[in-house]
């Protein structure tokens, strides 16, 4: 009787502790990440698959099979399962968002000095040059050899779409590990959250429209999904000119792309399509990305323009708050 | 003793006991900024104890320098020598959400205890 009252205290007691999510926190692509699970397993295995597929897809490490491919000289490059995997969807992506996307933008992204933090404004013909190397069309792969070829001089840069593969690829190891519930912020650019919090409340993403920490301007409430968001604000620089000029380039021009936007907020079930359609939509603008979304009709979006107004697809209107000084923002819903 | 009496005792053991599990881990910790470089925590400040402004500079001996400012409540990246400053950028945090990350430096700041999070899981957008 004694024993049994002992070992329900103890059990009643260690039940009040496990709901508290376990987290790892790793760097990785170019960014910090948090893996955090509910009531879950796997968590070392989803961490190591982000850190070998980031040491295969960094166009920065000289290891890496995308550094391989840039050293090919044209030649056909064998690469392991994943990054194989990675290219065929994202060049299938690629095709069905036209020219607002592109993998091959390097090139134009380094003469702007976003790859190194050395921030110039290249003159026209320099722009037209480097353009001729910008074509994910020419990209090859042959799915029997799973062999990659990269025409020589071209460059691909995976980094729009690395982490939503990342995400998406945890989120299943985590789920075959028996986990039931987790938040992976892949650097806050990519979110996936899948499953039940324990005290069955709905995930809460708030979101911010500038660099500054807690500037939020709202927040999505979501039962599951992945959350994706391209702002021109999070990598820009001031020109002489008094312009400013974002990483987001328009694949057509060479040039940041301008069509009014302040940043795109993509809500779908797959993080890399996520990442995918918020770089393209930012790149479309307001009308085109209206015209995808009633296309495509797997995916939601909100649009922050620079003159301040916010575009809503009807899906994400339901389950968007807006806070502070945003509750006054001009909005249109898209129906 | 009778086995009444024993069940009373366990009953009041038990409800000490939780008691304590529950509210221990809130006693006396306050806003807690844990600074941490490559995911070791190398510097803590209790930022509802702090009266006065001051300063802490992080040298990781390798060239990468941030200089911390932390006031009553709240803590930033005041300056550092990395390319972007996003870190700088990233301003004040005063609530658990967001972390300060400086990625050249793997210097990660962050409010793990105290800090209200308004319930939020995650923030989107505002970083590369």
């Amino acid at each position: 009787m004694a024993a049994t009252a002992l070992v329900l205290a103890a059990v009643l007691l260690g039940a009040g502790c496990t709901d508290a999510p376990a987290v790892k926190r790793v760097f990785a692509m170019d960014t910090y990440m948090s893996l955090k699970v509910y009531d879950g397993n796997g968590l070392s295995e989803a961490g190591a698959y982000i850190e070998r597929l980031d040491g295969l897809l960094s166009a920065t490490d000289e290891e890496s099979e995308i550094s391989a491919l840039m050293n090919s000289k044209g030649a056909p490059v064998k690469v392991s399962e994943e990054t194989f995997d990675l290219l065929s969807r994202a060049l299938e992506l690629s095709e069905t968002l036209g020219d607002s996307f592109e993998l091959t933008l390097r090139p134009v992204s380094k003469a702007w000095g976003f790859t190194t933090g050395k921030y110039r404004i290249p003159a026209d013909e320099e722009l037209s040059g480097l353009l001729e190397l910008v074509d994910d069309g020419r990209v090859e792969l042959d799915e029997t050899e799973k062999t990659v070829t990269l025409p020589e001089g071209m460059m691909l840069d995976l980094g729009a779409v690395a982490k939503g593969y990342a995400a998406d690829g945890a989120a299943k190891i985590l789920k075959e590990h028996g986990t039931k519930a987790g938040l992976l912020d892949l650097g806050s650019s990519t979110i996936l959250a899948f499953g039940s919090k324990p005290d069955g409340s709905k995930w809460k993403i708030a979101l911010r429209n500038s660099t500054s920490a807690e500037s939020f301007v709202g927040t999505i409430e979501l039962d599951e999904g992945a959350v994706s968001t391209s702002g021109g604000y999070e990598r820009c620089f001031y020109g002489e000119d008094g312009e400013t000029y974002w990483h987001i380039i328009d694949p057509e021009t060479g040039r940041p792309a301008r069509t009014g936007v302040s940043s795109v907020t993509v809500v779908t079930e797959s993080a890399l399509y996520g990442d995918a359609l918020s770089t393209a939509l930012f790149v479309m603008g307001p009308d085109e990305a209206e015209l995808l979304w009633r296309e495509r009709g797997d995916f939601e979006y909100l649009m922050i323009l620079e003159d301040g107004r916010l575009l809503i697809s009807a899906g994400l209107d339901g389950i968007f708050a807006p806070h502070g000084s945003f509750e006054q923002a001009e909005k249109d819903v898209i129906r | 003793m009778k086995t009444r009496s024993w069940i009373a005792v366990f009953a009041a053991a038990f409800i000490v006991f939780a008691g304590l599990a529950l509210l221990l881990p809130r006693i006396g910790r306050g806003t807690v900024a844990n600074v941490y470089r490559e995911n070791e925590r190398i510097w803590s400040v209790d930022l509802s104890k702090v009266e006065e402004p001051f300063e802490v500079t992080f040298d990781d001996g390798e060239g990468h320098v941030n200089i911390v400012e932390v006031e009553p409540g709240r803590i930033r990246v005041r300056e550092a020598n990395c390319p972007d400053g996003v870190c700088v950028k990233t301003g004040w945090i005063s609530r658990g959400v967001t972390p300060i990350v400086c990625m050249p430096a793997k210097l990660v700041i962050r409010i793990d205890s105290g800090g209200d999070t308004e319930g939020f899981d995650a923030v989107t957008g505002g970083a590369g």
